[in-house]
């Protein structure tokens, strides 16, 4: 598309006032690529066990910095949140279409972002503390 | 138009309530299907590939011995194999929807699909070839 009409859908992306269901449209879209980013670096990563192990020891390394241990905390978030949300739109799509009305879908996005903040925050919380222990050795590490 | 170009069967706002539509039996209706029913299958495949590598052993733990321990094991080697293939696939193809959005010239679709088609084989085989082929000493 053109750097035009890109701008375009991006705005539109902005103003249109579509509350609940226009933003869990979006995270869920965002999220989705993150995961995608990260899923096909991953499958090559590990493919290096196989076709060149030397170099798995150095991704190792570059995945146990703290700046890859931030990006694993947002990866965490993007997973949670594209898995639950898409629970939410393969259940309504599937079986129970006839909830896809505005007042039921704002409900059922804001439950969606509940359930995922609850399977994320603690996450991040053992995921942040095995951070500090082994890269700043707090915590007794 | 997109919807036009495309006949994608996705779900329409409404402006009260759903009505029921004719879906065409082709290939985008079949995708469309598939990425829900994947993504049933992914919530505990990758859920669970999630919370024990990244949050109950974590990457500090996670070397290549860890590796051959877990391959060992062949029940694992099927499940990154599902893994691989569904959640791969889901999001190939979800990219391919995403992109749809916005790329409104017909051909130009045509060679995105299949660039991504020819990317998501190329890597699905390098990860099944890991998978089978296990740790090289």
């Amino acid at each position: 598309m053109s750097s035009s009409s890109m701008r375009t859908t991006l705005k539109g992306y902005v103003e249109y006032r579509g509350r609940e269901g226009q933003w869990s449209f979006l995270l869920h879209r965002i999220t989705g690529l993150g995961v995608l980013l990260f899923l096909t670096i991953h499958i090559l990563d590990t493919a290096t066990v196989y076709f060149l192990p030397s170099l798995y020891t150095e991704v190792m390394d570059l995945y146990r910095s703290t700046i890859f241990g931030l990006g694993e905390v947002a990866l965490v978030f993007c997973l949670f949140f594209h898995g639950v949300n898409g629970i939410r739109i393969a259940y309504l799509d599937l079986w129970k279409p006839t909830s896809w009305t505005p007042e039921s879908e704002r409900r059922s996005a804001v439950i969606a972002l509940v359930v995922t903040l609850v399977l994320f925050v603690p996450s991040a919380v053992i995921m942040l503390r095995n951070l500090l222990i082994h890269n700043y050795g707090l915590f007794g590490g | 138009m997109a919807a036009e170009k495309i006949s994608s069967p996705a779900t329409p706002i409404p402006s009260t309530r759903p009505t029921r539509v004719a879906t065409p039996r082709n290939f985008e209706t079949t995708a469309w299907v598939f990425m829900r029913y994947s993504a049933i299958l992914l919530i505990p495949l990758a859920f669970g590939h999630m919370i024990l590598q990244d949050v109950i052993v974590g990457v500090h733990n996670i070397d290549i011995d860890y590796v051959k321990m877990r391959w060992d094991l062949l029940a694992w080697r099927i499940y990154d194999a599902a893994l691989l293939a569904f959640a791969f696939a889901h999001g190939m193809n979800g990219f391919r929807q995403v992109l749809m959005d916005y790329i409104r010239s017909e051909r130009a679709f045509r060679i995105v699909s299949w660039v991504l088609l020819i990317g998501w084989l190329v890597i699905t085989v390098i990860g099944a070839a890991a998978i089978v082929g296990g740790v090289s000493q």
